[in-house]
């Protein structure tokens, strides 16, 4: 079963700001509207808060603090992309906010880049590599590093980390 | 496979525990064969699927305690508190080895190397002894070994001149006597009268029931001397052992002489009738074995995930009806109405059995309680038994296991403070043995769990000199018994090394009563002096649904738990604006506020003038927790924020409002201890 659902070359991409990114689709379970979320006190910008999910209480994490994304107003796009991810060697129910969901693309392995070094805005341990889609770049994220680390995945210029 | 192994270790828990009860038990009654066996099969079991699931540490370790209980079975040994030591400290190291049976550490190692070693020493000595004791208790424990008993019907007819070849008939019958239980009837009805008798004659012949484990031919084989001077018949008559039953036994023997039996025919006869009478009885006796089989059907063993997925449909319910129900309040359509009423009261009996079947007797943590006093009372050369009460009151499984380990604190500070050695005992006039007793209660919607032991007790005076000595309250200060006794929770108290000598409460009450808070129980303590120490814990039945108070913060709604809290004020805003000290003054009392809407860092936009202080306590004080409104009672689901929230400590989980929304539970002890940490650590900046 697994094995089936891991050579599924299926990816979700969505965008952050004017980033394209995608993870695969086994990792994702729903795609939520933007509903009421109840932040939590005393817990790190980018932790927006919980929501209600079928009755299980589901944390969800803006993607955009998480990048470093400058936050434009939601619009009707906004949604939460609900995924499962390993975290502290569990699986567990996470919700990424992002600013849109794109498409869903079937792409060989082979098609994969390498994630792009020198340069680039976001570490490298957080992109697996990098697609050239007909018209744009998208980069495959790895998406347990995303939730587990505490770290923004963004590099700032001078190239000291962001602190939440 | 992986899965196999779990069920495995699952199981060798139970058997463990099974063992460790019945090793206790053993230990009180040596002489308990039921135990002995129960031992014998746990082990067994142990052994067999250990090795089927490459445990083989533990098989083999298994296989020589097996033999030592067969041992005992047997009768060859005798139980003794060496082998109850031996094992118990066996159960010890077969559990850590179930922990991990390949990579165990050394230490493990070395300990399990030893008791191997005794075992084995053990079995060697026994072998020896035995074989050096003779043979006729061997017989004795061949008669005890019932599995494959049978009973035989031997005519014997010797001929008249057997006592030429030197045979002596009787001699034929003690090797048989040897062989298992039999009667023996002599039939003399051949006796000549006195003028034709021949001393060197044989008239006599017998009519035997034997019933053993050996086989026909065994039995030919006593004969085979004298197979060709007699007349043999060897009848089989019944794969039971007959003679085991006492009312055989009497009605056989009792028989008059006239009618006592000639021949197997009427052997045979009398046995079946035998049977037939019997079989009432027989009815009378199987009953209760059904019985025993329905018992063990009567629970099934389920595995906690799909206890929480069940716990999960059924506050999901519960959450959907509460939506139904407002709705159908909306629409006043009078059918929507009762429909939505019958549904309210369904899912209430639904949860409240759903929640019925995730409660666990704490009988499951007695037997680790018992051994623990008995360990300890060993080591530390007291004389304590250990009883309980109540062990079927039910609770919570995570509660169970939060409150284990304080619990065994309490009995370890009882066991090495509380009840004096030997001597002291029996001077003040008590019996030599201490006594502690565990008491199980249920009480309205909480547990009560007494642990009493009666000990030197604890000498008010002595704790509230400490705690002067100590800086902890003033040297004037006027206590009540019951608020020095409190005192023995104060960290700063407890922590000090003296209090163990004088007060006989040790290190760590303080740990003891935060783990009780913290699945929001309490502690409290009593005590005679000279007499006793109880001390005494409540707790509520179950983590997962609270009553709690619903209040609003800014635009977030949070769970404030009902036992907590002791009275809501509505309070000016102009009374906590501007104000340095933190305080306010409710119904003449000064009491410390936080106000929820700035330590939580929320944006603060409402203009509301009147405030609420929700009054809760906090350890032996009250504190105000101001919010901005207070919306009701809500009987709250809580559930876990999740592993991502983990850091997060002043939020205990979240709860689904009627209309599909959350809101946070609060708990309230970890949330005035952080605020009050930030003020000091402010104070201390300055």
């Amino acid at each position: 079963m697994n094995e089936e659902i891991k050579s599924l070359n299926s990816y979700l991409s969505f965008r952050i700001g004017d980033t394209s990114f995608c993870v695969n689709v086994n990792k994702v379970l729903n795609i939520l509207e933007l509903m009421k979320i109840t932040k939590v006190p005393q817990s790190p910008e980018y932790m927006l808060g919980v929501i209600n999910l079928r009755g299980e209480v589901l944390p969800v994490v803006d993607a955009r603090i998480k990048f470093g994304i400058p936050i434009k107003e939601n619009t009707a796009n906004t949604c939460i992309i609900v995924m499962d991810i390993e975290f502290e060697k569990e699986m567990a129910h996470i919700g990424l906010l992002v600013d849109g969901v794109m498409e869903v693309f079937e792409i060989e392995d082979e098609a994969l880049l390498p994630p792009p070094g020198i340069g680039s805005k976001y570490k490298s341990d957080f992109i697996k590599g990098v697609f050239k889609l007909e018209d744009e770049f998208v980069m495959q994220l790895i998406i347990d590093k995303v939730f587990t680390s505490d770290e923004l995945i963004v590099v700032n210029e001078s190239g000291n980390e962001l602190t939440t | 496979m992986e899965d196999f192994t779990a069920k495995f270790k699952e199981e060798a828990i139970d058997l463990m525990n099974d063992l460790e009860s019945a090793l206790l038990v053993l230990e009180a009654h040596p002489e308990d064969k039921a135990q002995v066996s129960l031992i014998f099969r746990a082990m067994h079991s142990l052994k067999g699927t250990g090795s089927m699931f490459g445990f083989d540490k533990i098989s083999s370790f298994t296989h020589n305690l097996e033999t030592i209980y067969d041992f005992i079975k047997e009768d060859k040994i005798i139980v003794n508190q060496e082998i109850i030591n031996l094992t118990l400290s066996s159960v010890d190291v077969i559990k850590s080895l179930l922990d991990d049976d390949s990579k165990v550490n050394s230490e493990i190692n070395n300990l399990y190397n030893e008791i191997s070693k005794k075992i084995i020493d053990l079995i060697s000595s026994t072998d020896k002894e035995w074989e050096n004791k003779p043979k006729i208790q061997q017989i004795i424990t061949t008669k005890t070994e019932l599995d494959k008993t049978s009973t035989y019907f031997i005519s014997f007819i010797p001929n008249e001149n057997i006592f030429r070849n030197g045979t002596n008939p009787l001699y034929l019958l003690d090797e048989l006597a040897c062989m298992g239980d039999s009667i023996v009837i002599p039939h003399i009805d051949s006796i000549p009268e006195l003028k034709s008798y021949s001393p060197s004659m044989c008239y006599t012949w017998w009519e035997i029931l034997l019933a053993t484990n050996q086989s026909l031919d065994d039995i030919k084989n006593v004969f085979i001397f004298v197979e060709d001077d007699c007349q043999l018949e060897i009848n089989f008559i019944s794969s039971l052992n007959l003679l085991d039953d006492k009312d055989f036994k009497t009605k056989f023997i009792n028989k008059p002489p006239e009618k006592k039996v000639k021949g197997f025919d009427q052997t045979k006869a009398f046995i079946e009738l035998f049977n037939k009478e019997k079989e009432k009885k027989h009815i009378n006796i199987t009953i209760p074995k059904v019985n025993i089989k329905e018992s063990n059907i009567s629970s099934i063993r389920v595995s906690t995930d799909k206890l929480d997925d069940l716990l999960k449909l059924v506050s999901e319910m519960i959450t959907v009806q509460s939506r139904l129900s407002s709705y159908s309040e909306i629409v006043k359509e009078p059918e929507l109405i009762n429909i939505s009423e019958n549904i309210a009261k369904l899912t209430r009996q639904l949860r409240d059995n759903a929640y019925k079947i995730s409660l666990i007797p704490i009988n499951t943590m007695l037997i680790r309680f018992q051994r623990l006093v008995r360990d300890l009372s060993v080591e530390l050369n007291k004389e304590v038994s250990f009883e309980s009460i109540g062990g079927e009151t039910e609770l919570d499984k995570k509660i169970v296991e939060y409150i284990t380990d304080p619990i065994l604190h309490i009995l370890r500070n009882s066991l090495d403070h509380g009840i004096e050695d030997k001597e002291s005992r029996i001077k003040k006039g008590k019996s030599e043995r201490g006594k502690i007793r565990l008491k199980a209660y249920y009480s309205g919607a909480n547990v009560i769990i007494q642990i009493k032991d009666d000990g030197k007790g604890i000498d008010p005076d002595v704790i509230k000199n400490k705690a002067i000595e100590k800086g902890i309250i003033a040297p004037n200060s006027i206590l009540g018994k019951r608020d020095i006794f409190n005192l023995i929770f104060h960290p700063g108290l407890s922590t000090a090394s003296l209090i163990t000598d004088v007060s006989g409460r040790g290190v760590g009450m303080d740990v003891v009563r935060r783990n009780i808070n913290d699945i929001r129980g309490e502690v409290e303590i009593d005590s005679v002096l000279d007499k006793s120490t109880t001390i005494t814990l409540k707790l509520p039945l179950t983590l997962s649904i609270i009553d709690g108070l619903l209040v609003k913060v800014a635009d977030t709604i949070f769970v404030i738990p009902l036992n907590s809290i002791y009275k809501i004020y509505a309070v000016h805003l102009k009374m906590i604006e501007n104000n340095f000290y933190n305080l306010i003054a409710l119904d003449g009392k000064q009491i410390s506020y936080f106000h929820l809407k700035e330590e939580f860092n929320m944006p603060n936009k409402s203009t509301k003038q009147i405030l609420h202080a929700i009054v809760v306590f906090f350890e032996d004080k009250l504190i105000a927790l101001i919010a901005d409104n207070v919306i009701g009672e809500y009987q709250a689901v809580v559930k876990p924020l999740g592993k991502l929230y983990n850091f997060q400590e002043i939020i205990s989980g979240a709860t689904i409002l009627g209309d599909g929304t959350l809101a946070l539970v609060m708990d309230t002890n970890k949330i005035i201890n952080k605020f009050s940490n930030q003020i000091n650590n402010k104070i201390k900046g300055e």
